[in-house]
């Protein structure tokens, strides 16, 4: 006499058929999520693009951003700045407005961050920067973007290979960047 | 394979859309979170975010003065650590000095002005705004008159030190009292007495060979313990092949103690009968040649080895053997503080201490004691209120005489035994205003609460006290802006002067005005290179000291009257010896100071050197003493003396004489807010309140008590395992050779350096 585990399996054949759709939907809402949903480049309070100031008027980057050289952190530049030029310029636009209210009530501007590593990441801009390496190795090419978009991967691969290629001193060593 | 049916379908679509929404949901959840990029709508000048700002100004955590540089960013305070310009502190700071940071982002900050809305004590405030609360105070003010009103401060010294006296004086009240617990008063009234001078001179240890010290904790809180560190470092290894010797005298072994090449226990409140026995024996010698030599060793001709080993209960030998010691080591120096001038004969004890420096003849030279010039800006020394000041107040409230006291970050109330009847005695005493940043115990009492700023926020400065033998002054400045809706107290004089309409006589729109026109006077003194006056206070800011390289000479000649008068009576404890048979000896807890560290976490956490131990109060007894009375390590013992009694876990400490127990200050507070409210408990709440005539201080070792176990077990936190090294030979030594000394933007601060990454 044999004994058959077919029977068995029979009766638990709807239960896995369901955890196979489940399994599936999982796996489809997941990958709908990221290719949808990157939050590569998320929504600003005001629609800044940089294709028009850093493309077609040619502003250099660090002109606004102008802590990168010296700073660890690149910075934005403060309302008062925008406001240097915008006080006479496109003065009508609605989102030229959007701005002026912003510095009328002498409010910060809630910008969403677009390029952020993990705080066990030791980065700093003005090491780079000095470097002369173009800002666009890191964030693409920002001055074609209406909105900015997190194009590059910057992961540890980037900077590795980087530093690699640039035979950087003890550029591939965990503590330079990892403090 | 089945058919699938209709029940079977809506299972699949069921499953796959709970699927597909837990895959998005799984997604979302590993997003990055949104991070915001916040630019300031006008940055503030030299800002970069990302790039630290470093300031420099005045530590304000104890009253040694030290300079200290904030590293700030974005705004914020960071990390502090001692200026390396500053000659006090010369670039490092002590552990509470560190913690300044949790003084200004401590969670229980009082953020808003408060009138007391419920009974006194009750602790219910309603908040109130600047202009009421200053009103309300100043009709008050106004109402009275001058003589009713009392002015009870932390001891301040510079300019705020000036701006009240102004404010009291021109509400026509002398009643002004600068309250710290750990004032030596003692040691003031001292050197008053044998040298003539009002000021503490500077005791160069630094350039000494023998350090002979009696009872002063010098590397913990004596006076200014990062700079006696610094000085001792130096004795010790800064003088190529000769290394200082050092000796300290004390019932229990302090830090100090523990750190010198020979800890010698003698009686509490027999030190000074040991230094005079030690100054007989070397007149007797010969190693003294002065004109005076025959006064000397007539006023001490009672002071016998055997009479003084007697006393003190150190053998004649180690006294014959020190005595000569000192006479030829090159130079020599005598310091004395701590509990030996914190008994009844306290002020005797160290009048004979400094009479073995004069003896020595190490009167203003290198490594002996070298007096201070006079601060440049008055400070507030001399004007320090004793315990009969402090009696003086209780008493005076009691009788009515108090119409309104202000109090400004001083607690009283915790720092003063239950003896002296302040706390009842405010209860006479119609309105209570208390300065401060927190609410301790002395604030939970007042009616009107103006919360103040912490020093890092405030303007001001500071002239060491006792300074390092030359003039020495430093701004304070804020590091970071306002965090709550507080006021410097200087600013609240001023508001309050304005209102009452003294403008002018004080006209100062600002504590920083005020501070910034005070150093007027300082720049005068000298034809600075900075130029003028804008420039040179901007070095000053931006170095955070100024100096003048001016010393002061004194011809001591001690007075016949003084000599002959020579002598320390044996100390007076309160309490029947056999009902009460130790000797408390409360001390300065290193973490805590004298409690106002107890808020700090930090500091909660760091461990007593001595013992190890973290948190709570404990009570040191020597094992055994403990023997004796059937106590255990970890036993919960009452300690009872005639004002009341304490608990406190017992802890066994081999280093202190069998007949003293001691207990560190700081703990035990009511108030004072959540990290030290409910913790430890308050040795000096059951002190005598006995004082030393000759200085009206209180005297805080002179209290005896008894001990019972409670039966109860309350072990102590304890990072260090085992004292002792149970033969694994952890720590080794070799004897030292007995004898051998002589061998061998926003606001107008301005930072300093940009740090680079």
């Amino acid at each position: 006499m044999s004994v058959s585990i077919v029977h068995t399996l029979r009766v638990l054949l709807p239960a896995a058929r369901i955890a196979l759709v489940a399994l599936i939907g999982l796996i489809v809402g997941f990958y709908a999520n990221a290719m949808f949903f990157p939050g590569t480049s998320p929504e600003q309070p005001i629609d800044f693009s940089h294709r028009i100031h850093a493309g077609d008027n040619e502003i250099p980057c660090l002109y606004c951003h102008v802590q990168a050289r010296r700073s660890i952190s690149a910075g934005v530049p403060s309302v008062n700045k925008c406001m240097g030029c915008h006080a006479e310029i496109a003065t009508n636009s609605p989102q030229i407005r959007l701005l002026a209210n912003y510095w009328e009530n002498k409010e910060p501007i809630p910008w969403v961050k677009v390029h952020d590593l993990p705080d066990f990441v030791h980065f700093t801009h003005k090491r780079h920067v000095q470097a002369d390496i173009e800002c666009q190795t890191c964030h693409g090419p920002v001055e074609t973007m209406d909105v900015v978009s997190r194009e590059a991967p910057v992961e540890m691969g980037l900077c590795l290979n980087c530093h690699k290629d640039n035979e950087v001193v003890h550029g591939t060593d965990c503590w330079t960047c990892h403090k | 394979m089945s058919k699938v049916d209709r029940r079977e379908f809506i299972k699949l679509v069921g499953a796959g859309g709970v699927g597909a929404g837990a895959g998005f949901m799984l997604a979302e959840s590993i997003k990055h979170p949104v991070e915001h990029l916040i630019p300031y709508p006008v940055p503030p000048e030299e800002f970069s975010p990302g790039i630290a700002t470093w300031y420099n100004t005045v530590c304000g955590m104890c009253p040694a003065g030290c300079g200290i540089s904030v590293r700030t960013r974005e705004g914020r305070a960071k990390k502090i650590e001692g200026n390396p310009a500053h000659p006090v502190n010369q670039g490092r700071l002590c552990a509470l000095g560190q913690a300044g940071l949790q003084v200004l982002y401590n969670p229980d900050r009082l953020t808003a002005p408060m009138l007391q809305s419920g009974e006194r004590g009750s602790g219910e405030f309603v908040q109130t705004t600047w202009s009421e609360g200053l009103s309300e105070v100043a009709a008050r003010l106004s109402a009275g008159t001058g003589g009713e009103v009392y002015f009870v401060s932390e001891g301040v010294r510079g300019h705020l030190a000036n701006l009240l006296e102004l404010f009291m004086r021109e509400l026509g009240s002398g009643n002004l009292l600068h309250y710290d617990f750990a004032h030596p008063h003692s040691l003031y009234a001292a050197n008053s007495r044998l040298f003539g001078e009002t000021q503490i001179p500077y005791y160069d240890i630094r350039n000494t060979r023998y350090l002979l010290s009696f009872g002063a904790d010098y590397l913990n809180n004596w006076l200014s313990p990062v700079h006696h560190g610094l000085g001792f470092g130096h004795s010790r290894q800064g003088n190529g092949d000769a290394r200082g010797r050092f000796v300290q005298i004390e019932p229990k072994m302090s830090i100090s103690g523990a750190a010198a090449d020979e800890w010698i226990p003698a009686r509490p409140g027999s030190e000074g009968i040991l230094a005079l026995g030690v100054a007989r024996q070397i007149l007797a010698g010969g190693d003294y040649q002065g004109s005076d030599a025959g006064d000397w060793s007539a006023a001490l001709s009672t002071y016998s080895a055997d009479y003084v080993a007697d006393k003190t209960g150190v053998p004649a030998e180690t006294i014959d053997r020190i005595a000569s010691e000192f006479a030829h080591a090159d130079p020599g120096l005598a310091i004395g503080g701590g509990a030996a001038g914190n008994h009844t004969n306290g002020v005797d004890t160290l009048v004979a201490v400094n009479a073995l420096n004069y003896l020595v003849g190490n009167i203003g030279k290198p490594g002996g004691v070298v007096f201070n010039p006079d601060p440049v800006a008055a400070g507030s020394s001399g004007r320090q209120a004793n315990y009969q000041a402090m009696q003086d107040l209780a008493e005076n409230a009691r009788q009515g005489a108090i119409e309104v006291l202000i109090i400004n970050n001083t607690n009283p109330l915790f720092t003063l035994p239950q003896a002296a009847g302040l706390k009842e005695a405010l209860a006479s005493i119609p309105l209570i205003v208390s300065l401060s940043s927190f609410m301790d115990e002395t604030t939970a009492m007042a009616d009107i609460v103006l919360p103040s700023h912490t020093y890092l926020e405030s303007w001001g400065d500071d002239m060491p006290q006792p300074g390092v033998g030359f003039s020495v002054a430093a701004v304070s400045q804020p590091v970071v802006s306002p965090l709550y809706n507080t006021r410097a107290t200087g600013d609240i004089i001023l508001g309050l002067a304005g209102i009452l309409g003294l403008t002018e006589t004080m006209p100062w729109g600002s504590m920083e005005d005020y501070v910034k026109d005070g150093w007027r006077n300082i720049y005068d003194r000298g034809a600075p290179d900075a130029g003028d006056f804008e420039s040179f206070w901007r070095e000053v800011l931006i170095s955070g000291v100024w100096g003048e390289n001016t010393r002061k000479t004194v011809d001591v000649v001690v007075a016949k009257q003084v000599i002959d008068n020579i002598a320390v009576a044996e100390a007076e404890f309160a309490g029947d010896s056999d009902e009460y048979p130790f000797v408390l000896h409360p001390y300065l807890s290193t973490a805590l100071y004298d409690g106002r560290g107890a808020n700090l976490p930090w500091m909660q956490e760091l461990p007593d050197p001595m013992t190890s131990i973290v948190y709570g109060s404990w009570v040191e007894m020597n094992p055994q003493t403990a023997n004796e009375l059937g106590i255990k390590d970890g036993d919960l013992v009452r300690i009872t003396s005639e004002q009341g009694s304490i608990e406190a876990p017992a802890v066994m400490f081999p280093a202190i004489m069998p007949d003293v127990v001691a207990m560190p200050i700081g703990q035990g507070h009511d108030e004072f807010g959540r990290y030290a409210r409910n913790r430890g408990s308050n040795p000096l709440q059951i002190l005598a309140p006995n004082m030393d005539a000759a200085s009206a201080s209180l005297a805080t070792s002179a209290t005896r008590v008894s001990l019972v176990a409670t039966g109860r077990r309350a072990g102590s936190v304890q990072t260090g395992g085992v004292a002792r090294q149970l033969g694994r030979n952890i720590v080794q030594f070799t004897g030292a050779d007995a004898g051998s000394a002589g061998h061998s933007a926003k606001l107008n601060s301005i930072p300093i350096v940009v740090e680079s990454s």
